[in-house]
């Protein structure tokens, strides 16, 4: 195993519910990611996968425990960790090229940045490098101008993800980033961020319902669930995904596959989890 | 015409939309010029009603005739050009006064969308004036009008101060609502790309609930103009509403009947032109 990158220690995050009742929704999480790792994380709806996201994020506080990105606890959320939530994920004012070049932008030249000389004098440059993001996204060039509005949900998550890579992040947190797309346009997406990570390299943790789409993107695969009695999740299973079980399109053979759906239901057997599995192997 | 025009699912016509909806502008005329026509065959010197002749003579008045008799001799004002007298007449000097005021209002709304936008984004500064706010809102604007007059004197400052008072927590509260309403993934998102509190204050969510506070400021143009009115028909020298007051005295409703048109014309392209401006500015948005 390569170094710890990213380590979750202890997690614990309680909700107060009307005042005085508190939930439970993560309690004595645990969990090490390394760099370079594609870490995908899936769990019914509710067993707080989200949550754990946006702690790592730095969006949201544990009720206890911390989360140390390369040693340090980062209290909120920085440049080094770039986000693709399902919704909301570009700013509908912006248009792509925009949206797109707006993280740069911010970081070099700051609030009023735009009305110095020099962002002038590398505006050209920015546009530049947005587009080269944009191709790779495989958007044409001509998309550039127009507004998120007028863009489909699948090409939105297309710049949603350049707008977070531009900023080359030490890691990719993308929540459900794929859950509102139809589903040839959901598999073009998971090719494409396959095909990203391949390429650049980025250690990305990606939040799922969808055991398929975990098994298939991950290299590693987490499984959040919650004991029956206990109301609050942790991890059940975690597993690579080696790339051997892969076929030449990226997708783990079926006999592999199998083999991970036991496992996975062997462990919410034993532990008498809740855990859904209607959606496995869609 | 069908016999189910008065269906849900009626169809107008072209021509049936044009006459059905100006029939109510023309059903008013008509009664309005009936009404007169009847007072004058009573009384050929009415002045409740006037008729075109009267009305005609009230615009001339209003558009040439300076607005203080005592300071230009009227003969020597006859002899000017028509946009000289223009000029110096009661209708324009009376809307480039109400028009400072107005002016004033609308720029004092800025520090207050300013203030609603930190409010609803920073919490601590939420808390600290929320309260008191929700409570400020609550007073009636016109019930403080005799405090305004004591504490600022009765000129200009007291009559800027009854439409900020009487409007803007209306706008503080809008714009703190939809500050709130902006989904807390664009603010992540935008600490993610860089951005610090005041590059996510200024550059992501102003930008994007501008074009909300600038119809919200629209909606409230009434009130605006409600407050300004109130406080040129109790205290002034001189505004639209100064005038129709002072012209209710001598009961020439054929000035007081061209100056509300007036009036109503001018809040229309106001409107009309933030409208416009909005569209401009905010190509992406739209309004649902």
């Amino acid at each position: 195993m390569r170094d710890e990158f990213i380590r979750l220690d202890d997690l614990c995050v309680e909700y107060n519910v009307h005042g005085h009742a508190s939930k439970k929704v993560l309690e004595h999480l645990d969990l090490t990611i390394c760099e370079g790792q594609f870490v995908a994380v899936c769990g019914q709806t509710g067993c707080g996968k989200s949550t754990m996201l946006r702690i790592v994020l730095g969006a949201e506080r544990p009720t206890s425990g911390r989360v140390l990105i390369e040693g340090r606890e980062l209290p909120r959320p920085d440049r080094h960790r770039g986000y693709v939530p399902q919704k909301y994920s570009l700013f509908p004012d912006k248009t792509v090229l925009d949206n797109i070049t707006f993280g740069p932008e911010m970081e070099e030249f700051g609030l009023l940045g735009r009305l110095t000389p020099r962002f002038f004098r590398s505006r050209a440059e920015l546009r530049r490098t947005a587009f080269g993001y944009l191709r790779q996204m495989g958007l044409q060039e001509s998309d550039s101008g127009k507004y998120p509005d007028q863009l489909s949900g699948g090409m939105q998550q297309r710049v949603a993800i350049a707008q977070a890579l531009i900023m080359k992040p030490k890691i990719l947190l993308m929540d459900e980033a794929f859950s509102a797309l139809d589903p040839a346009t959901r598999g073009d997406m998971q090719k494409l961020v396959r095909r990203l990570w391949r390429e650049t390299g980025t250690t990305i943790l990606f939040v799922t319902h969808n055991l398929s789409e975990a098994v298939y993107l991950g290299t590693r695969v987490v499984v959040l669930g919650k004991e029956s009695p206990e109301p609050s999740a942790r991890v059940v299973l975690d597993v690579e995904v080696p790339d051997s079980i892969r076929n030449p399109d990226g997708y783990p053979r079926r006999d592999a596959l199998d083999g991970l759906t036991r496992k996975i239901e062997d462990a919410a057997m034993e532990g008498r989890l809740e855990l859904e599995m209607a959606e496995f192997g869609g | 015409m069908s016999p189910g025009i008065f269906r849900i699912d009626a169809r107008p016509g072209k021509m049936t939309a044009f006459v059905l909806s100006w029939f109510l502008f023309a059903a008013g005329i008509a009664l309005y010029m009936h009404a007169s026509h009847t007072r004058h065959i009573e009384n050929p010197d009415d002045k409740v009603a006037p008729n075109l002749t009267q009305l005609a003579q009230g615009i001339t008045d209003a558009v040439l005739k300076p607005a203080d008799d005592d300071d230009i001799d009227p003969a020597a004002n006859a002899a000017k050009p028509w946009y000289e007298r223009f000029f110096t007449s009661m209708l324009w000097s009376d809307t480039v006064a109400s028009s400072k005021r107005f002016a004033w209002a609308m720029l004092l709304l800025v520090p207050a969308v300013v203030l609603g936008m930190h409010m609803g984004l920073f919490p601590v500064v939420g808390v600290f004036f929320l309260r008191f706010i929700l409570f400020f809102d609550k007073i009636i604007a016109l019930s403080v009008l005799p405090i305004l007059f004591i504490a600022f004197g009765i000129d200009e400052l007291s009559k800027i101060m009854l439409i900020v008072i009487g409007v803007t927590p209306t706008i503080i509260l809008d714009t703190f609502n939809l500050t709130k309403s902006v989904p807390p993934e664009q603010v992540v998102k935008g600490f993610t790309l860089g951005a610090r509190d005041f590059g996510v204050a200024y550059r992501i969510v102003l930008r994007q609930i501008l074009p909300r506070v600038i119809n919200s400021i629209r909606l409230n143009l009434k009130p605006i103009m409600l407050f300004l009115f109130a406080g040129e028909m109790i205290a002034s020298q001189n505004g639209l509403a100064f005038r129709i007051a002072l012209m209710r005295r001598n009961m020439a409703m054929n000035v007081i009947i061209p100056y509300v048109m007036w009036v109503a014309l001018l809040l229309f392209l106001v409107d009309l032109g933030m409208h416009v401006l909005n569209r401009k500015l905010h190509p992406w948005f739209r309004e649902s």
